[in-house]
């Protein structure tokens, strides 16, 4: 059943394929031209930015591929784990019911 | 941090094997961070500094690459249900400030006892917090274990029992992970201590994860997810601020990235296979293993600063040397844990759902 399940399911090949090329990418113009890069990035004050957004620039590009990656060779998360998946309680600060008086009079 | 140097460090020039190297550490590292919530840092820094990188330039490149790892490790975790963003946040703004202050100590020990001081500092932190907290936390493992009751809902420790029983008007904050209001009063020297230990020995986690766990009563999956929730947040701070001195390197932070991504997805997803006291026993063995490694350094350093006798060369280059494999040997102990878990949790859901196809036909 996992093995029927697993290959009914359509796996993000493409999407790895794209995130991947994207990476790649990222990763060529990050060397190809390493000592102008590093000179840029290391000049301080507003340049502090590029290595950071370059940071999250790789946390999304190849971050995607990685997910996908594992996705495509079978490795995931178990469905078991998805099932019972901790569901966010939302607290509300209930008021207590305030006991109304009643008048029980007998005539 | 005032007296980073403000210029472009020397970097290395990288070479295959350098390459090559960065790329496996990264990779293991990350699979730890992403079932443990940390680790890995303290084994990348001193490793790039084995290849000749300068120590602030190691220690800016590992907190650059740190951040966007647990950045995508915490979105992972998310998607099972594993993260309080709000404990995270409120956790890492404290630990920021920890990481800041910590950092001032360093300097003002640096400057008063020079590097042999500053190291023997940082030697007897590790030793210190590692001996008290991994010893409590590979304690609890074993018992649970042992006690057969490994599948249980973990209990709340008294303390978190009390932490959690105490109302100061005012400055209760309700955390999903801990089904509670808790003040924010206790959460603010436990991330206070955790961002100036992340200064002190570059991984925070060995205190912010067991106090989530034992002090505010968070289960083990939510404390070590939400810690990434913490990294990411003393990471990004660390990192603009190494940035602007121009000290990270961004070859050698994107170059770790490129195996830690693909180590963090693995152990994050290696969380929702496991149970609970296999997170408490991964963090417990490695901390207990690198506290030997920070031990064997000890003498070193009080011999640098001449209260014991002088050590010979070769002494010292045999101290360091097994300093450093013990330290590599408690990463990949870890690693072999998780991956070994994973497997078992793998091969025993698949039997079950063949047993549930056998029983339904």
């Amino acid at each position: 059943m996992a093995r029927q399940y697993g290959s009914m399911k359509k796996k993000p090949v493409v999407k790895m394929l794209v995130y991947g090329a994207l990476s790649g990418l990222l990763y060529a113009a990050l060397f190809w031209n390493q000592s102008a890069v590093t000179a840029l990035f290391t000049r301080g004050t507003w340049y502090a930015a590029l290595p950071i957004a370059t940071a999250f620039a790789i946390s999304f590009i190849h971050g995607g591929f990685t997910s996908y990656f594992w996705s495509v060779l079978g490795v995931e998360a178990t469905r078991k784990s998805v099932r019972t998946r901790v569901v966010e309680e939302k607290h509300v600060d209930r008021e207590r019911p305030q006991p109304q008086p009643r008048l029980r009079a007998r005539l | 941090m005032h007296n980073i140097p403000f210029e472009a460090a020397n970097f290395i020039d990288l070479n295959y094997m350098n390459v090559l190297y960065l790329f496996i550490v990264g990779f293991i590292g990350g699979l730890v961070s992403g079932f443990i919530g940390s680790g890995g840092a303290f084994v990348l820094t001193p490793g790039m500094m084995s290849l000749g990188v300068p120590g602030l330039v190691a220690v800016a490149s590992n907190m650059c690459h740190k951040f966007p790892k647990a950045l995508v490790g915490a979105i992972k975790r998310a998607k099972y249900g594993q993260v309080d963003v709000k404990l995270g946040l409120v956790f890492g703004v404290f630990a920021e400030a920890g990481v800041f202050y910590g950092a001032h100590i360093q300097e003002k020990i640096k400057a008063s006892f020079g590097d042999a001081g500053s190291n023997l500092y940082v030697s007897v932190a590790f030793v210190v917090v590692l001996a008290v907290v991994g010893g409590l936390i590979l304690r609890d493992a074993i018992k649970t274990y042992r006690s057969g009751n490994a599948d249980a809902e973990e209990k709340l420790s008294s303390i978190a029992k009390w932490v959690q029983s105490v109302n100061i008007p005012g400055t209760m904050v309700y955390f999903k992970s801990l089904k509670a209001k808790v003040s924010l009063l206790f959460i603010v020297p436990l991330g206070f201590a955790t961002g100036m230990l992340a200064a002190t020995i570059a991984v925070g986690g060995f205190i912010g994860v067991p106090s989530m766990i034992y002090v505010l009563g968070a289960p083990s999956l939510m404390g070590s997810a939400t810690e990434l929730v913490v990294a990411f947040v003393m990471g990004l701070g660390g990192s603009f601020k190494y940035a602007l001195h121009g000290l990270v390197d961004i070859r050698l932070a994107g170059i770790i990235l490129a195996g830690s991504l693909f180590g963090i997805q693995l152990g994050a997803i290696g969380t929702t296979y496991v149970k609970p006291f296999v997170i408490k026993l991964v963090m417990g063995v490695i901390m207990v293993i690198v506290l030997f490694s920070r031990a064997l350094m000890v003498p070193v350093y009080l011999s640098q600063l001449g209260l014991i006798e002088t050590l010979t060369d070769t002494t010292v280059k045999i101290l360091k040397n097994s300093s450093f494999a013990i330290m590599s040997f408690a990463l990949l102990t870890g690693a072999f844990i998780v991956l070994q878990a994973m497997y078992k949790g793998r091969k025993a859901e698949r039997a079950m759902e063949e047993k549930e196809v056998f029983e339904n036909a």
